[in-house]
């Protein structure tokens, strides 16, 4: 009846390190279809690159970041977990609402004597 | 006179620095999860987040701190427990 309430979220995934560029991008590729085939909205794509993970992870040590910003109605963000239960190739996710888009990934260092 | 003097030299061995929050200090409103040289001023060498006692952070800051590193843990950014 009314419209649904759409809300920012910022993403982190982290994807397998051993895929190809191209796998990757398809990776990628299905999960910006997973958020525009439900009117979500994608916003800004931070790739952070391969990175060493902190302990290993099903035996991998390495895994690729992107980190995506995207609006999408509050209801179907389960769905959206259930089907990244599912992907193989993405070893971790983490959606969180966000305020806002940022320009840049940066911090200001806090000062401490 | 002489013991007024030994009194306040006392106090001044044990008195406590007054810690104060870097946060509050810094004027910080949200702690991201992914602003990893910060997180890492609060965990120790093993990887534990240190308790408020130690570092003189806020309770507000330190309950949004607590959650910025579990979230950087769960995304492989920080250890849960760092190896030697």
């Amino acid at each position: 009846m009314t419209k649904q309430k759409k809300s920012l979220y910022e993403g982190m995934y982290i994807l397998s390190a051993t895929l190809s560029d191209d796998a990757r991008q398809k990776v990628l590729e299905k999960i910006s279809q997973g958020i525009s085939n439900r009117q979500g909205e994608i916003h800004k794509v931070f790739d952070q690159g391969r990175r060493k993970l902190a302990y290993e992870i099903d035996g991998r040590r390495e895994g690729y970041y992107v980190l995506l910003y995207f609006s999408l109605s509050t209801t179907h963000i389960v769905d959206l977990w259930r089907e990244y239960h599912l992907n193989e190739d993405m070893v971790r996710f983490l959606t969180l609402r966000a305020e806002r888009v940022p320009e840049k990934i940066e911090f200001k260092p806090i000062i401490q004597e | 006179m002489s013991t007024f003097v030994k009194k306040g030299l006392l106090e001044g061995v044990f008195a406590k620095k007054r810690k104060s929050c870097p946060f509050t200090a810094a004027g910080v409103r949200h702690i991201d999860y992914k602003d990893l040289d910060t997180l890492r001023q609060f965990i120790s060498e093993r990887g534990k987040i240190l308790p408020r006692r130690i570092t003189g952070v806020s309770a507000y800051h330190q309950r949004q701190l607590a959650k910025a590193i579990k979230r950087a843990r769960h995304m492989a950014l920080l250890p849960f427990v760092a190896q030697d």
